[in-house]
This record gives C-alpha cells, structure tokens and sequence, in this order.
C-alpha cells in the first residue's frame, strides 16, 4: 500500500505529526490529499522545546512542512487494512469487468505500477 | 526485462521493501525499521520503527512503532544486515539516561555549525543556509 492511501486509511485515527521545526501535533486525521496537506481536529500543540502547548479545535498542516507523520498509537486493526486491500480489489474487478464489456483493443501490458509491491 | 525494475524510477527502492532498515533524517535522527511502502518522492513507511541515539561507548533506543516519513526529510536508507545486528561494540543503556547527553551533543554541534556558517558568511563570501539547517 502506498505511503499517501495508509494515510487517507488512516482518516479519523488519533496521530502525532511533527514538522521540520520540531513542533508536534496530536490530534485526529480530518482528511488528507497527494500533497500530505493535512486538517486535523481536537489537536495539542507541543513547541519544539517541549514547554509550552496549545489546544487547538482544528488545524490545517501543509505538506511541505512535515517531516514525519508518527502514527503512533493508530489502533490499525489488521481488519481495517484487509478491508481497504478488499476494496482496492473489488475496485480493481470492477474496472477490469467494465473495460472487457467496452468496445477497443487492450493494448499491451502496463509495467508501471504492476512492478510496486503491494501490501 | 523485469530485472530491469530496480534501475527505474519507480522501482528503485523495492529491492528495500520488507527489509529491516536505517533511515538517517536531516534533523538527525536514526530510525531503525522494516520497510513497507514507498512512493515516487520517497516517502516511507516504516514499521517498528525504532529510534536510536548514541553517546560516547553507550546507546540507547525508543520505539515509536508506525512511522510515515516524508521523503524530502531523508538523508539516506541503509538495509540492516540482521546477521551482523547484534555485534554493536557498544552498551546499552537505558533512553532516559542517555537523552541529556544526546540533546547536549546536538547542542554542540549546533553552536559548531552556526559559528562556522557566520565565519564563511562573513569571512569567505559564502551565502548563508536555508533555515533549518541539517542536524546531521
């Protein structure tokens, strides 16, 4: 699975997310795109030094200032991760069965993403 | 041709993947992981991770478990021998001991790094860096 789809799995779990000075955010994922902009809800606010915090009921990061996201305790039940691989299939079925009906030659075999290792 | 994934783009870290490996970041940490996913910028995700600091003849660790890193933080990833893991020269000891001295070494290092910089910017004609520097 790729690093951005566990992260939009990982919508309304409890995560930590430090930027690259150092401060730290713990809150719930709102919601996420494919830049890593992040909105969470219910956040503490930590400084760099650690000695001075914030509650803040919403907070929006961008991407280009995360150094890492520390889903810590991200209870991710191995349910959860089944069951988005179960989608990811039943999507990919889908489309296959969609593309078969349809009118068009299939072309040749698509290297790219067939390559990545899927977890 | 599918030998030839790992030489391409996309390909190029999944000889990695599922490996126990050490990323250094650019604030200077040394995370130890397996590697289980990653993307076109590099981004990982790396689990059980594992954060080490040393000091002198000692080191120490904190698990920190899922860890999601953006690539554009990452020095290098290196891929852990596991036959040769446990042969560290050094002692352990325990995290809350070792912390001090480590923040300490940062410290210094700082104060070595900003002196430096000031004496190139003002001496020899060197621009000064951007920001947040790199704790490495």
């Amino acid at each position: 699975m790729l690093p951005l789809s566990l992260l939009s799995a990982a919508q309304n779990k409890p995560m930590l997310v430090e930027l690259k000075n150092g401060e730290t955010f713990n809150g719930h994922l709102v919601n996420c795109d494919n830049f890593m902009n992040i909105t969470l809800r219910e956040v503490y606010q930590t400084s760099a030094d650690g000695d001075r915090f914030w509650k803040l009921k919403e907070c929006y990061i961008r991407g280009s200032t995360v150094t890492c996201a520390q889903i810590k305790y991200l209870r991710v039940p191995d349910t959860l991760l089944d069951s988005v691989k179960e989608e990811q299939a039943r999507a990919r079925e889908a489309s296959r069965s969609a593309r078969g009906a349809g009118p068009g030659s299939r072309g040749g075999p698509c290297l790219y993403f067939h390559a990545l290792p899927r977890i | 041709m599918d030998s030839l994934i790992p030489f391409t783009t996309s390909g190029a870290l999944v000889d990695c993947v599922d490996r126990k490996m050490l990323v250094v970041l650019r604030d200077g940490r040394k995370l130890h992981g397996v590697l289980r996913s990653y993307d076109q910028f590099a981004n990982l995700v790396l689990e059980d991770t594992v954060e080490r600091i040393y000091h002198g003849n000692a080191f120490a660790e904190h698990w920190h478990g899922l860890f999601l890193i953006r690539g554009e933080n990452v020095v290098l990833l290196g891929e852990i021998d596991l036959d040769q893991e446990d042969d560290i020269p050094l002692r352990q000891v325990d995290y809350n001991v070792l912390d001090p001295y480590h923040k300490m070494d940062i410290a210094d290092r700082k104060g070595r790094e900003d002196f430096k910089a000031r004496v190139l910017y003002e001496q020899k004609g060197f621009c000064k860096e951007g920001g947040e520097g790199d704790g490495y």
